[in-house]
C-alpha cells in the first residue's frame, strides 16, 4: 500500500533536496546567500532583503528552502498572490516587524516569484513592500525571474542581487542518475543525457520528464525518452488530459479541445492510456472505454467515405464521452503517461517486420497467407526447430529462412 | 531427401489420392476429363482439402507443368483489390498453348475481401472469363457477394471423419518411421477438431521430441505451440486487473501477431467455459459480437478489444456482487 501512494507523488517534491548539499549547481550564487543569511548574526546588515533571480527550474527557492533548514531558521513563505490587499501587507509587516518567533527560532521570509504573477504588484504594493523592507528585523528573500523591468528599479537598490544560473548538463545527469538509483531504474546514460539537453537548465522539468518517461520501468533506454522531444506539446496535452480528468462539464472538455492544435490521433492516444490510471470504478471503466471506442469507430468512418464533418463525434466521444463517465467524485492525483502502445508499436517494428517476412516464407510454400501461418503453422515449426535441430536446419533451407529469422524463431 | 513439413510432403498431387470429399472429387474428375472448369468457389472449414483439391486439379488438367498454367493469390496478403486486378490482368491476357485454352487463378481466404473489393473482382472473372478461370477459396461462403455467388460452381467441404483423419495420420507416422501410439492419435484428432493441416502439423511437432507419440507427447507439444492463454486475459480482466489485461493484450498482438479477429474468436469460445450464470455468457456473447462486428467495420483492434476487457471488468463485479 505504501508503495502504491509513494509512486503517486510528484518525484520534484518526492526528491526536493533537503540540505544545501543535494541542492544542484549554482555553488557561488548560495555561498552569498548563506554568506548574507549568516550575517543578520550581528544585526541586519546594509541591505535587509536579498533578491534572488535566475530562469524558472535552477533552484532559487529550493535554495533558500535548504538553506533555512541548514541553518535553523524557520523559514515563512508568502503568498505572493496579491500584494495591493492591505491585509496582505499588514501581515506581511507584522511578520518582519518581529526578530524571532516564540520559540526563540529566527525566522526568514520568503517572497516567491515576485514577478510571476502578472500585475500582482502595482505601485502601491511594491512600494509598501519597500517599506517593510527598510524596517524589517528579520532577513527577507525574493525571487524572481527578470528584474529588469523598471518598475522594480527601486527593489534592485535596496535588495543584495543574487543571480542563478543554468546547471550543467553534467550537474543534471549526474542528479537523475541519482535518483534512477533510488527507484531501482537501470539507466542509459545517453537517455538520462538527453532528457538533461533538453530541458534547458530547467531541472524541475527534467525530473518531470525522467518520471513521465522512466516511471515504473526497471530499464531506461533511449527509446523511452526520445518522445519527450515535444515538451512543449506535452504540456498542452497535460493541460486537456486534466480537463477530462478532472471536469464534469460537456462544454468545458470540449473547448478545451479547440483550443490546442494537438493532433486527435495522439490526443487520442495520450487519452486511451491514461483512462484506466483515471477511473477507479468498473463502471465508469468501462464507459470510458466504450466512448473511445466509438470514437474510434467514427474516426474510421471519416477515412472509409472521406466525411470530416464526421470528426466532431469524433471529439465528443473521446473528450466529453470519457469526462462524463464519472460518476463518483474525481478520482486522486495520478501522473499522466506516455501512450505505451506508441512505445511498443516502434520498439517491436523490426521484429513484426520479421515475423511477418517469415510468414510469408511459410505461406509460400505451405499455401498460406502469412497471416495464417504466422497464426496457425509457425507455433508448431517453433516446437520442432527446439526440439530437433537437423530437421530444423533443412526446415530453414526448404522454408528459404535466413539466419536472422531462424533465431527469431528460436528465440520468441 | 529434402526436409519438408508434412503437410506439403504428404500434400495429395493428384485428385485420385484425395482421401476423402468423395462428391467433391467425382465432380472436379469430371471437369478434367471434360477439360473445361466453371469459375468454381470451395468453401469450408480450414484444413479440409479446399487448396489440396484446387491444385490437384489444376496437375490433372494440365500434367506435370502445371505450376506454369495456374497463379496463386492470397486475398490477405495481396494489398487491395488494384493489385490483384493488376496481377491477373498480367497472368490472363495470353490464352496458353495446348489443349486447355485457359488458365487457372487460385483466389485463396478470398472471403477476407471486402464487399466493394469483391464488385470489382466481379467484373474482372467477367472480363477474362475465356482465358482465365477463378477458383475462390473461403471458409465462409456467405460472406461472397450473391452476383460472384451465382457465377461460381459452389463445392462445399465439409469436416474430415474421424477415420480418414486416423488413416491419414497412420499413413504418415508409418512413412516417417514415428511411433504413434493409440492415446496419441486420439489427443491429436480431439485438439485438431477435423482440420486435418493442424492435425499433421502437431504429429510432427510431436515427431520432433523423440519419443513415441502418445498422449502426453501431444499435449505437451501442442501447450508449447500455445504459450498465450486468452482464458488468463478473460480472468484478468474478470478481476478487475484491467491494465494487466492490457498489457498481456498488447504482447498477444505485437509480440505473437495474434491478430484482433483471432482473438476475438477464441474469447468467444473461453465465454462459454467460463463458471458464470448462464445467462451473462450469452449476454457477453453478445458483446463479443459487437466487437467483431466494429473490427469488421474497421475499428483498431487494440482499442476495441480494449473496451470489450474494460466489459468484462464490468461484468466480472456485477457477478461478483451478485454471489455475495
Amino acid at each position: 500500500m505504501e508503495r502504491t501512494e509513494s509512486r503517486n507523488i510528484p518525484w520534484i517534491i518526492k526528491y526536493r533536496p533537503r540540505t544545501l548539499k543535494e541542492v544542484i549547481g549554482n555553488k557561488e550564487g548560495i555561498r552569498k546567500v548563506v554568506e548574507w543569511l549568516k550575517s543578520w548574526e550581528a544585526g541586519p546588515p546594509k541591505k535587509r532583503a536579498l533578491l534572488i533571480y535566475g530562469p524558472p527550474g535552477v533552484g532559487k527557492t529550493v535554495a533558500v528552502e535548504a538553506a533555512s533548514r541548514d541553518l535553523n531558521l524557520e523559514l515563512i513563505e508568502s503568498n505572493a498572490s496579491d500584494y495591493r490587499r492591505n491585509s496582505d501587507i499588514k501581515s506581511f509587516a507584522g511578520l518582519a516587524s518581529q526578530y524571532s518567533t516564540l520559540t526563540g527560532r529566527r525566522r526568514v521570509i520568503l517572497l516567491d516569484e515576485i514577478d510571476g504573477i502578472s500585475g500582482s504588484i502595482d505601485r502601491g504594493g511594491l512600494k509598501a513592500i519597500l517599506s517593510v523592507i527598510e524596517n524589517t528585523r528579520c532577513p527577507i528573500v525574493l525571487t524572481a525571474n527578470e528584474i529588469f523591468d523598471p518598475r522594480f528599479l527601486p527593489l534592485r537598490d535596496r535588495c543584495l542581487l543574487i543571480e542563478f544560473k543554468r546547471p550543467s548538463v553534467r550537474e543534471i545527469v549526474s542528479h537523475l542518475r541519482r535518483i534512477c538509483l533510488l527507484e531501482g531504474i537501470e539507466a542509459d546514460e545517453r537517455a538520462l543525457r538527453y532528457i538533461a539537453e533538453k530541458c534547458n537548465g530547467d531541472v524541475r522539468s527534467a525530473l518531470n520528464d525522467l518520471q513521465a518517461a522512466a516511471q515504473g520501468l526497471t530499464r531506461l533506454t533511449m527509446e523511452d525518452v526520445l518522445w519527450l522531444g515535444y515538451r512543449n506539446r506535452k504540456e498542452d496535452v497535460f493541460k486537456v488530459l486534466r480537463t477530462i480528468f478532472y471536469s464534469k462539464n460537456c462544454i468545458t472538455v470540449k473547448q478545451a479541445v479547440d483550443r490546442t492544435n494537438l493532433d486527435l490521433d495522439m490526443l487520442f492516444e495520450w487519452i486511451y492510456e491514461n483512462v484506466p490510471y483515471h477511473f477507479d470504478s468498473p463502471f465508469e471503466l468501462s464507459e470510458a472505454m466504450e466512448a473511445l471506442a466509438l470514437a474510434d469507430l467514427y474516426r474510421k468512418r471519416i477515412g472509409r467515405t472521406q466525411s470530416w464533418s464526421l470528426l466532431r463525434y469524433v471529439i465528443d466521444l473521446m473528450t466529453a464521452g470519457v469526462a462524463l463517465s464519472r460518476v463518483g467524485r474525481t478520482g486522486r492525483w495520478v501522473p499522466f503517461r506516455f501512450p505505451q502502445r506508441i512505445k511498443l508499436l516502434s520498439s517491436t517494428k523490426k521484429s513484426r517486420e520479421l515475423l511477418s517476412k517469415i510468414g510469408s516464407r511459410i505461406g509460400e510454400k505451405c499455401h498460406v497467407s502469412s497471416r495464417v501461418a504466422v497464426r496457425d503453422i509457425l507455433p508448431y515449426l517453433r516446437v520442432i526447430f527446439q526440439n530437433d535441430r537437423k530437421s530444423a536446419e533443412g526446415l530453414a533451407r526448404w522454408l528459404e529462412l535466413d539466419k536472422a529469422m531462424v533465431r527469431y524463431i528460436l528465440e520468441s | 531427401m529434402s526436409v519438408e513439413m508434412w503437410t506439403e510432403k504428404y500434400r495429395p498431387r493428384s485428385l485420385s489420392e484425395i482421401i476423402n470429399q468423395e462428391d467433391i472429387v467425382n465432380r472436379l474428375i469430371g471437369f478434367v476429363k471434360a477439360k473445361n472448369v466453371p469459375h468454381c468457389l470451395f468453401a469450408g472449414p480450414p484444413g479440409t482439402g479446399k487448396t489440396t483439391a484446387a491444385l490437384c486439379l489444376a496437375h490433372d488438367l494440365y500434367g506435370e507443368g502445371y505450376r506454369d498454367y495456374i497463379m496463386e493469390l492470397n486475398a490477405s496478403d495481396e494489398r487491395g483489390i488494384d493489385v490483384i486486378r493488376e496481377t491477373v490482368k498480367t497472368f490472363a491476357r495470353t490464352r496458353p498453348i495446348g489443349e486447355v485454352p485457359f488458365k487457372i487463378l487460385i483466389l485463396d481466404e478470398a472471403d477476407n475481401m471486402t464487399a466493394d473489393a469483391q464488385q470489382a473482382l466481379r467484373r474482372t472473372m467477367e472480363r477474362y472469363t475465356e482465358t482465365c478461370r477463378f477458383i475462390l477459396i473461403a471458409n465462409f461462403p456467405g460472406r461472397i457477394i450473391e452476383p460472384i455467388q451465382s457465377r461460381c460452381a459452389p463445392f462445399r467441404f465439409t469436416f474430415l471423419s474421424r477415420e480418414d483423419l486416423t488413416g491419414r495420420l497412420r499413413y504418415i507416422a508409418e512413412m516417417e518411421k514415428v511411433q504413434l501410439l493409440e492415446d496419441g492419435i486420439d489427443a491429436i484428432i480431439e485438439i485438431s477438431e477435423g482440420d486435418l493441416r493442424k492435425a499433421i502439423n502437431i504429429l510432427q511437432a510431436a515427431a520432433s521430441v523423440g519419443k513415441p507419440v502418445d498422449k502426453d507427447v501431444v499435449y505437451g507439444v501442442v501447450g508449447r505451440a500455445n504459450p498465450y492463454d486468452v482464458r488468463e486475459l478473460i480472468r484478468m480482466a474478470m478481476e478487475g486487473e484491467f491494465v494487466k489485461a492490457r498489457e498481456k493484450l498488447r504482447e498477444l498482438m505485437l509480440k505473437y501477431g495474434v491478430s484482433g479477429s483471432d482473438l476475438i474468436k477464441q474469447i468467444h469460445s473461453e465465454i462459454f467455459q467460463l463458471e458464470i450464470p448462464e445467462k451473462w455468457k450469452i449476454r457477453l456473447a453478445s458483446a463479443i459480437g459487437e466487437t467483431e462486428f466494429r473490427l469488421i467495420q474497421g475499428g483498431d483492434d487494440e482499442i476495441q478489444l480494449s473496451a470489450l476487457l474494460a466489459r468484462l471488468v464490468e461484468v466480472g463485479q456485477i457477478i461478483g456482487k451478485d454471489r455475495e
